[in-house]
């Protein structure tokens, strides 16, 4: 038992502060959403009103969950509730991923497992630590929800229901870790599995029966194929049921088995899918700083490549399916269109600009990752190889800038392609296609800052690249995309530069914005690679 | 001879840590120049600061007549590097990493050859090139970057090092290819704590210490300052009796045998009086770098077995309060003489 406590004072030291974060901002998710609901949807009535157009609206029911009525807690239970236990999955399959295979990866996990610890019990401890922080998670909720008044009994099943959730991906990141031969695959495999389950869950969401009252579902088969769905058919606020989360707690439990039964016969380092024979020599492409670059990132490019195009599917299809709710009771969907007019856009242009802006997020992540990529080649020693050949430092830098820049022309570029083809497809012509490609270039600038910032702080104070450059992505996104929503001060909004980032509405389209952050983007690249060429390459 | 790597009081601060303070190095083309010193006494900020990756605080660094921070690009398509602890990319095969590398540095252009020679150097090096980054062990990795490096003519190498994870059969074939390589008219600069790696291969050795070199030269003009190893049967032998040996350091008799320690340019001196004892089961060891380094660091590196006469009465061990102590201490070693 000592050994275990050490093993997890471990666990908890490592994590003393991403585990925190995740855990605030579960519970802060929750609290917000409660917030919003009250003043925005403050009546019944609002609440059954939008209700009405989620039903009829496929793509909001994939995004948010399962109606079940306009109380006010359910309501806020099928806002929030899906993307809830989305976090608290990837919470989970990091943290299982982190204290196993990328412990045999660096060569920690073979220093615990020489001492009397042994093999078995670091994954023990790992349960138990993971563990913890979903029962942090659930209470995290709980308190999100009850802090603003919404039933107690309705906000701890909730609670409950993400935590077990969370179980159930803890316990598959640990079976995924035991396969998987490397960190980065596992962590890949592991989040995709909690990303699948968010869309299985909302395509059986997407496809269900509405009720004759108008407010409520019975969900579609594929909800009953998904941890998250699972833990909606808790009915939290309106049923109240909790048998439905034996489900994702048997079959994490069933998870936990298996990865044991592996790590029991396995040897520390191996795994299930092991390396396969490798090239022994290069492709003739293989010949450049540029090229290494774009081998070594080529995967995540894809992942963000299809993200976008993903998105851009769906924003296509939203604003057809929100004008086929043809509800003449409806005072919002009214007073929507009567305001669309007035500004000469149409519902679709509107659903596109929104869902685009989330377009522009994943376009500055991708950016971000490029400029954390050369932090890491840097950190990790495999840059100075590189530099000891004939590559100049602001070579090597500018190649990767170059990369990252045709990255998220490709991300913007793909989520165009997919908002033109389900537009085409749809018949819908409320959007004409230039006005769609003004939508995406409008996103560029944006994005183009996460490059050329983070890029600044890698020359200047290289530690804090991957640190900087996260905060700096997640304020922005919420000063500028959450900020009006959370009514939060005018001048703090614009610092973000998703603020900046223009609406394009036919000729009186404001562009400045855009030229400003253009001009920015490229002054601060250009400052960066000046100041690396008078940088020393290290690993401090 | 031209000089092919030269520093003139060369300074590097990190902060308040001098790890670099005045250091002069001078390497004579065709050399194997070994670079000996103590972890943390600035060989590795040396070798980066002569590729260009780091830059001087002060002093000059020139290397192939290049200066290396302005001019890194020019001088690596000259020189290849081999660093201490080598970290590939993942994902990437050993074969793959081989290619890109000597790519970079121009060394395939001669296509088939280029194949040739890494086969070859594949095979001697007893090396699978078709297993991924990650897989392999802190010496195969060693392997990839030294078999980039000799696939590829390089006018120096600049090995840090380059032997730290090999077995004695592959350091075996390191010295073989490496003296191959200087056959064809390369220079050497063979960072190192493995002294008799050093003792085998380099011509002329450096001694850095706390960011400056110490002592340098050829092997043989180092004996001076290394001491010999004489052991033999102690059987009726009385102490006064060797007290007329001389040039005797630590005399001590113990498990029957009588130990002594004489300076290496000295041991012709002792023999005689060694005779008139008729002594039984003589036995001389050779000095060695080793000895001469625990002399040279016995009192920074606190080492154990750090002969007891060395203690130059400086208490203080500071990392730059100390910064003479090895130019001091061997001055002593000298006046004992």
């Amino acid at each position: 038992m000592g050994v275990l406590l050490i093993l997890w004072r471990q666990r908890l030291r490592r994590d003393r502060w991403q585990l925190p974060c995740w855990i605030l901002v579960i519970g802060a998710f929750a609290l917000f959403a409660v917030s919003v609901v009250s003043s925005t949807y403050g009546t019944a009535a609002s609440r059954s009103e939008i209700l009405q157009v989620a039903i009829a609206t496929p793509a909001i029911l994939m995004l948010r969950g399962l109606p079940r009525g306009a109380d006010q807690g359910a309501f806020t239970f099928f806002l929030i509730y899906a993307f809830l236990a989305l976090l608290a999955g990837l919470m989970s399959t990091f943290l299982a991923v982190r204290h196993s295979r990328a412990d045999e990866e660096t060569g920690g996990a073979e220093l615990v497992a020489a001492t009397p610890a042994g093999r078995l019990l670091p994954n023990t401890a790992t349960v138990l630590h993971g563990t913890a922080a979903n029962v942090l998670a659930g209470l995290a909720v709980f308190g999100g929800f009850a802090a603003r008044g919404l039933d107690p009994q309705g906000s701890l099943l909730a609670g409950t229901a993400t935590g077990a959730v969370g179980l159930c991906f803890l316990g598959m990141g640990l079976l995924v870790a035991q396969c998987m031969g490397t960190s980065r695959g596992a962590n890949g495999v592991s989040a995709a599995l909690v990303v699948l389950a968010y869309v299985v869950r909302g395509i059986g969401d997407a496809t269900g029966t509405p009720h004759s009252d108008g407010t409520t579902m019975t969900e579609g088969a594929a909800s009953w194929f998904s941890p998250i769905g699972w833990g909606q058919q808790t009915f939290a606020f309106s049923g109240n049921r909790a048998w439905p989360l034996l489900l994702p707690l048997g079959l994490g439990a069933a998870c936990l088995t298996a990865a044991w039964l592996i790590l029991r016969v396995r040897d520390t380092g191996d795994s299930v899918w092991g390396d396969r024979p490798a090239r022994t020599s290069a492709r003739a492409g293989l010949n450049s700083p540029v090229a290494l670059a774009l081998r070594l990132q080529s995967g995540s490019i894809l992942g963000w490549g299809l993200s976008g195009l993903a998105l851009g599917l769906l924003a296509g299809s939203l604003g057809k399916a929100i004008a086929a709710v043809d509800n003449p009771g409806s005072g919002i969907t009214a007073a929507l269109r009567a305001m669309l007019r007035s500004q000469g856009i149409s519902l679709t242009q509107l659903m596109v600009s929104v869902l685009f802006s989330i377009a522009g997020v994943l376009a500055a992540a991708c950016a971000l990752q490029a400029v954390i990529r050369l932090r890491q080649e840097e950190a990790s020693g495999t840059a100075e190889l590189l530099l000891a050949a004939p590559v100049g430092r602001v070579r090597w830098l500018a190649g990767y800038l170059a990369l990252g820049a045709l990255a998220v022309v490709l991300v913007l570029g793909l989520a165009g392609v997919g908002a033109w083809a389900t537009l085409t497809g749809s018949g819908d012509e409320s959007m004409p296609a230039d006005a769609l490609w003004q939508t995406v270039l409008a996103q560029l600038p944006a994005a183009l800052l996460y490059l050329a910032v983070p890029a600044l702080v890698f020359v200047l104070w290289p530690a804090a690249t991957i640190a900087a450059g996260w905060v700096l992505l997640g304020l922005g996104v919420f000063l500028g995309i959450f900020g009006g929503m959370l009514g939060i001060d005018q001048g703090l909004r614009d610092l973000s530069p998703f603020t900046h980032t223009p609406v394009p509405h036919g000729d009186a389209t404001d562009w400045s914005g855009a030229w400003w952050m253009l001009a920015i983007a490229g002054a601060v690249a250009c400052l960066a690679v000046l100041v690396m060429r008078r940088r020393e390459v290290g690993t401090a | 001879m031209t000089t092919v790597v030269q520093t003139v009081n060369l300074h590097k601060h990190f902060g308040r840590v001098h790890a670099l303070d005045g250091l002069d190095l001078e390497i004579q083309a065709g050399e194997i120049h070994g670079f000996l010193g103590p972890n943390g006494a600035g060989k590795s900020t040396t070798l980066r600061i002569l590729l260009g990756l780091a830059k001087a605080t002060s002093g000059s660094a020139t290397v192939l007549g290049l200066e290396p921070w302005t001019r890194a690009v020019d001088l690596h398509r000259r020189l290849a590097y081999v660093p201490g602890d080598v970290r590939l990319w993942p994902n990437l095969s050993g074969g793959e990493t081989i290619d890109l590398l000597s790519r970079l540095r121009g060394g395939t252009a001669d296509g088939n050859a280029y194949r040739r020679r890494k086969a070859r150097l594949c095979e001697a090096f007893d090396f699978d090139p078709g297993k991924k980054g990650r897989a392999y062990s802190k010496g195969n990795r060693q392997k990839v970057v030294l078999i980039a490096a000799l696939a590829t003519d390089a006018e120096l190498y600049l090995l840090d090092e380059p032997t730290s994870g090999l077995d004695p059969l592959m350091e075996a074939v390191f010295r073989r290819e490496l003296l191959a390589a200087v056959e064809r008219g390369a220079t050497v600069l063979l960072s190192s704590h493995i002294l008799s790696e050093v003792e085998v291969l380099c011509h002329r050795v450096s001694i850095i210490r706390a960011g400056r070199i110490v002592d340098g030269g050829t092997l043989d003009s180092l004996r001076h300052l290394t001491r010999t190893e004489i052991s033999f049967a102690a059987d009726g032998l009385e102490a006064q009796a060797l007290a007329r040996l001389g040039a005797v350091h630590d005399l001590a008799f113990d498990g029957g045998r009588v130990r002594f320690s004489a300076d290496s340019d000295r041991v012709a001196e002792v023999l005689p009086a060694l005779g008139a004892l008729a002594v039984q089961g003589l036995t001389i060891n050779p000095p060695s770098l080793e000895e001469l380094f625990l002399r040279h660091y016995g009192d920074a590196s606190a080492h154990p077995e750090s002969p007891a006469d060395i203690n130059n009465g400086n208490g203080d061990h500071g990392h730059g309060g100390d910064r003479h102590g090895g130019r001091r201490h061997l001055l002593g070693m000298r006046g004992r003489a």
